[in-house]
């Protein structure tokens, strides 16, 4: 039993990771209708301006951690003036938007490595690495936090999205962009704020993942797992990607604990399909005509 | 008009950095260190080297060419070889196979090397084996630890490759040996990389080795390179709680997974290979691998190897890196076949080599002529001991 618990509460923490940046995907996609790919590349760098706010310039953990965010978040409204909008402008198909966006991902990545390093980077220790212990289960620390900070991160995100007039806007824009337009709603400063908020969500996720684990260019690579989670969850819903991504950690998790850990991808991602055959617009999904 | 140029402008960077940063620029032609002397035939002989001088591996390959030079130079004074001197040839591979393989093909056919020394990487040694065989030259490579170097896929031994290194089984066995006969385990654990051939090659012989001595594998858990979370697996390793955990893969996951073993309350003793030692494993995971062991290729405070590292040092300004010492022996191997085959033909090299045995800087190389493998090579064994690599003892598997 103390094992199975213990194996939830590794599944939660993964999943907590996995939600974090499944949401961003998840909010572009409900008004612009396409994967925002360079999503994994703003994580990255994020993890990278928290690394480095702490380490050259020495800023204590919160600060850097706010302006990591923030930094984040001005990246991923640059991206979308640059990368996205003369798109949009031209009514470009929404296949050249996923393009536009594979393509800043990878740039973002090589531009990394070229001048900072393929190698990878730790994060000086904030938290004590001595874990909590609940009898025979043992909590990190630092799992403790990034489930808290993912929490409230969260509900700050459903606060603006469902009590402001911002979050009403956000949400008839993804109803219909163009009702909005004539509903005199302002959707181009829509645009702006949802990849402003993505983007602060993708910095917390990066420098918390960076904290956890380590900060390479690849952590893009990582995102792609959240993407998924987001999809089974349903794309366009915030509590289909957050469910997702939780029941996507603990999936993986529990195939590795009691089935196998070398077939871990293989059977939970089977289970995922089927999920996709018997819905195909994911768990909580609203939308389903065919888009990308 | 102007935001579409604009959007051609961001376009044309974004694929001029993709040119520039994602593939590394590669002519046709491979650099050349040394200028090859006229007179081949005449007093002085050539003995071609190969491994990557630019590039992430850059740091190892320079001290590989380093060494062979400064040794060949070191014979010359001497006398040189047979009454010749030796003149040293190397090119730079980048880190690239198809770059080795331009690489040999210039040094055997316009060089006319009698041997090759390097490289350092099995992807590059296993590409280059068919021109060796090709020309008849034998090479002999320092650090390429993957089985398939000096045997094809059909268990059949190449008739031109050598190496000075042991291969990944044998350091799966020699950990699982000294596991189970010096620390005296008989429960063992591993956790290990099912995407890499390393990890894998590692993983089978520890198993096979410990289980023949009696112990017993409790669990074997896999992930998947690229992973950084292990604790599904570390938590079902709990559950059957070895006394020791195999590790055998690179410092990174090695330190993510140490630390993520001690924090689920693991407090086996931890083992990994030649993919561990680093300074970066002691900076991200101090406390998790106290303790530890590690099978390595030598012991860097060993006496026998002060001399070549104060020498080398001194000449250079540089620390030595794992690969000097390999390169040292595999120039020692070399010098002892030439002199046995007392003739620098390489077919009659190649045949000395088959039955060289000298007493090199990492140990006694007695190369084997049915894999052309040094046999039965001792491994040091090696305990981190407040964040230090402290040395053990030699240790070979039988």
């Amino acid at each position: 039993m103390s094992a199975f618990l213990q194996q939830m509460i590794n599944g939660l923490s993964i999943g907590s990771v996995y939600a974090l940046m499944a949401v961003g995907y998840s909010l572009v996609y409900s008004i612009m209708n396409f994967s925002n790919f360079a999503h994994g590349g703003v994580i990255m760098i994020g993890a990278y301006m928290g690394f480095f706010l702490m380490t050259a310039l020495e800023l204590p953990f919160a600060v850097a951690f706010v302006l990591a965010a923030i930094g984040a978040g001005l990246l991923a409204v640059s991206l979308e003036r640059i990368a996205y909008r003369p798109l949009r402008k031209r009514n470009a198909p929404f296949l050249y938007f996923i393009i536009s966006a594979m393509g800043a991902s990878i740039f973002l990545e090589n531009i990394v490595v070229a001048t900072i390093g393929p190698t990878f980077r730790t994060y000086p220790k904030v938290f004590s690495s001595t874990p909590f212990q609940f009898g025979q289960i043992s909590v990190g620390r630092l799992d403790a936090i990034m489930f808290l900070i993912s929490g409230i991160s969260l509900m700050m995100l459903v606060y603006i999205i469902e009590k402001t007039k911002t979050g009403m806007a956000i949400k008839s824009t993804a109803y219909s962009i163009r009702a909005s337009t004539l509903m005199g709603v302002n959707t181009d400063r829509i645009i702006f704020i949802v990849f402003g908020l993505g983007g602060v969500l993708a910095g917390i996720a990066g420098v918390l993942f960076g904290m956890k684990y380590t900060v390479y260019p690849q952590i893009g690579f990582i995102t792609m797992k959240s993407f998924i989670a987001a999809v089974f969850g349903g794309l366009g819903s915030l509590p289909g990607a957050v469910i997702g991504s939780i029941l996507l950690g603990v999936i993986e998790t529990l195939t590795a604990g009691y089935f196998s850990s070398q077939y871990r991808d293989l059977i939970a991602f089977i289970l995922l399909i089927a999920v996709l055959i018997w819905r195909p617009s994911g768990l909580m999904g609203k939308i389903t005509e065919d888009k990308a | 008009m102007k935001k579409r140029a604009f959007f051609l402008l961001i376009s044309t960077v974004i694929i001029l950095s993709l040119l520039v940063t994602g593939c590394s620029p590669k002519p046709t032609e491979p650099a050349a260190i040394d200028e090859p002397t006229e007179d081949v035939d005449v007093e002085v002989v050539n003995v071609g080297w190969i491994g990557s001088l630019t590039g992430d591996q850059a740091v190892w390959g320079n001290c590989e060419f380093n060494t062979v030079k400064m040794l060949f130079e070191e014979i010359n004074e001497n006398g040189g070889l047979l009454g010749k001197q030796i003149n040293v040839i190397g090119y730079d591979t980048r880190g690239d196979a198809m770059e080795a393989v331009n690489a040999v093909r210039r040094l055997t056919s316009q060089d006319k090397i009698v041997a090759l020394i390097g490289p350092n990487a099995s992807g590059q040694a296993i590409a280059i084996s068919s021109v060796l065989e090709e020309m008849k030259v034998p090479g002999i490579a320092t650090v390429a630890t993957n089985p398939k170097v000096t045997v094809d896929d059909n268990g059949q031994v190449k008739p031109f490759n050598f190496r000075v290194c042991f291969i990944d089984p044998y350091q799966g066995a020699v950990a699982a040996g000294y596991a189970k006969d010096v620390l005296g385990f008989t429960k063992a654990a591993i956790l290990y990389d099912v995407a890499d051939d390393y990890s894998q090659g590692l993983t089978e012989f520890f198993e096979m080795t410990f289980k023949e001595k009696g112990g017993e594998i409790v669990a074997k858990e896999g992930f998947k390179f690229g992973d950084v979370d292990f604790r599904p697996q570390l938590s079902k390793i709990k559950e059957a709680n070895p006394e020791v955990l195999f590790m055998p893969y690179f410092f990174k996951e090695a330190a993510l997974s140490a630390n993520q073993a001690r924090e689920l309350g693991i407090d086996a003793v931890l083992m990994g290979g030649d993919g561990w030692p680093s300074e970066v494993l002691i900076e991200m995971a101090k406390e998790a691998i106290e303790g530890s062991y590690i099978v390595n290729h030598l012991d860097f405070a060993d006496p026998d190897v002060q001399d070549f590292k104060a020498t080398y040092t001194a000449k250079y300004n540089l620390p030595v890196e794992l690969n000097g010492y390999l390169a040292y022996d595999a120039v020692r191997v070399l010098e002892q076949a030439i002199q046995n085959a007392d003739s620098f033909d390489s077919v009659a090299i190649r045949d000395a080599l088959k039955t060289v045995s000298v007493k090199g800087i990492t140990g006694q190389i007695n190369i084997s002529a049915d894999t052309h493998n040094p046999e039965g090579k001792d491994a040091a064994i090696i305990k981190i001991v407040d964040g230090d690599y402290i040395f053990q003892q030699k240790y070979s598997a039988e």
